[in-house]
């Protein structure tokens, strides 16, 4: 029987490869409905010029009852961006993978909130617990009870 | 001219009448959860119909009765409409009602 992850996200992927994705953001990789890639630019005048990063999900069979996984990966010639709500392995503090978390909510609306995300940043840095969390951080950002403390950035 | 009708076919076609008289295109309006039309099933059903009904809420949101349940079932849903995030009330007044256009 086919999920319903991979009903939905075969939806999602139509609508990708019809309509295209927003400006900045790319589709990389969607062999299969478990993981997938985007790259990812903030366009206009921002603190990350000229950087691209690579931003990946990975669903569970519930998909989208229950949120996916998204991270930041390293991957040729792409860093990690610095933010101080994305820590230093590529986990993202951010209310809507989260707490906040719909169903109605897409893999293209997460990519644009993320890219407003890094968009309206005005200081590079990690966040202040980033060595302790990556210490002991679990391979799935899921796992993680972030607390959203700070609106401001 | 005599016109004899030796045999005819009637056409009936059935939609949700979900209040909202925009989505009266060919798609007709999605369910948010699963983006299946409310005249198709959620990924759960096979057969679409009574069987597979919608659930309205007070906040005036529509999504598959079993999409919507499913939510609300998880934790993380905090009982909230997955739209506007007010505690989810389901409204009493639309109890399913399926509109009957012949064509």
């Amino acid at each position: 029987m086919t999920s319903i992850s991979s009903r939905r996200l075969s939806k999602e992927l139509m609508e990708i490869q019809n309509g295209g994705c927003p400006v900045g953001i790319d589709l990389e990789k969607a062999d299969d409905f478990q993981c997938w890639r985007f790259s990812l630019e903030v366009m206009g005048e921002s603190l990350y010029q000229n950087e691209k990063f690579t931003l990946q999900f990975r669903f569970d069979q519930q998909y989208p009852i229950s949120s996916p996984a998204v991270q930041f990966v390293q991957t040729e010639g792409r860093q990690i961006p610095v933010h101080p709500h994305v820590y230093s392995n590529g986990h993202i503090c951010a209310s809507i993978l989260g707490n906040e978390w719909s169903p109605v909510l897409s893999v293209i609306a997460v990519c644009v909130t993320l890219q407003s995300m890094l968009a309206s940043c005005r200081e590079k840095r990690r966040p202040i617990d980033n060595d302790r969390y990556v210490k002991h951080a679990p391979d799935n950002p899921k796992k993680t009870q972030f607390q959203y403390d700070d609106d401001t950035v | 001219m005599r016109v004899t009708v030796k045999r005819w076919h009637a056409v009936a076609q059935w939609r949700w009448d979900t209040g909202n008289d925009d989505a009266d295109g060919d798609e007709g309006d999605v369910c948010g959860i699963c983006r299946v039309p409310y005249e198709g099933c959620c990924p759960s059903c096979k057969v679409p119909g009574d069987d597979c009904p919608l659930i309205w809420g007070e906040c005036s949101h529509v999504f598959h009765m079993h999409c919507l349940l499913k939510w609300i079932g998880t934790a993380a849903s905090k009982q909230q409409c997955p739209m506007d995030r007010r505690a989810w009330v389901t409204a009493e007044r639309k109890v399913a009602k399926p509109m009957i256009s012949s064509s």
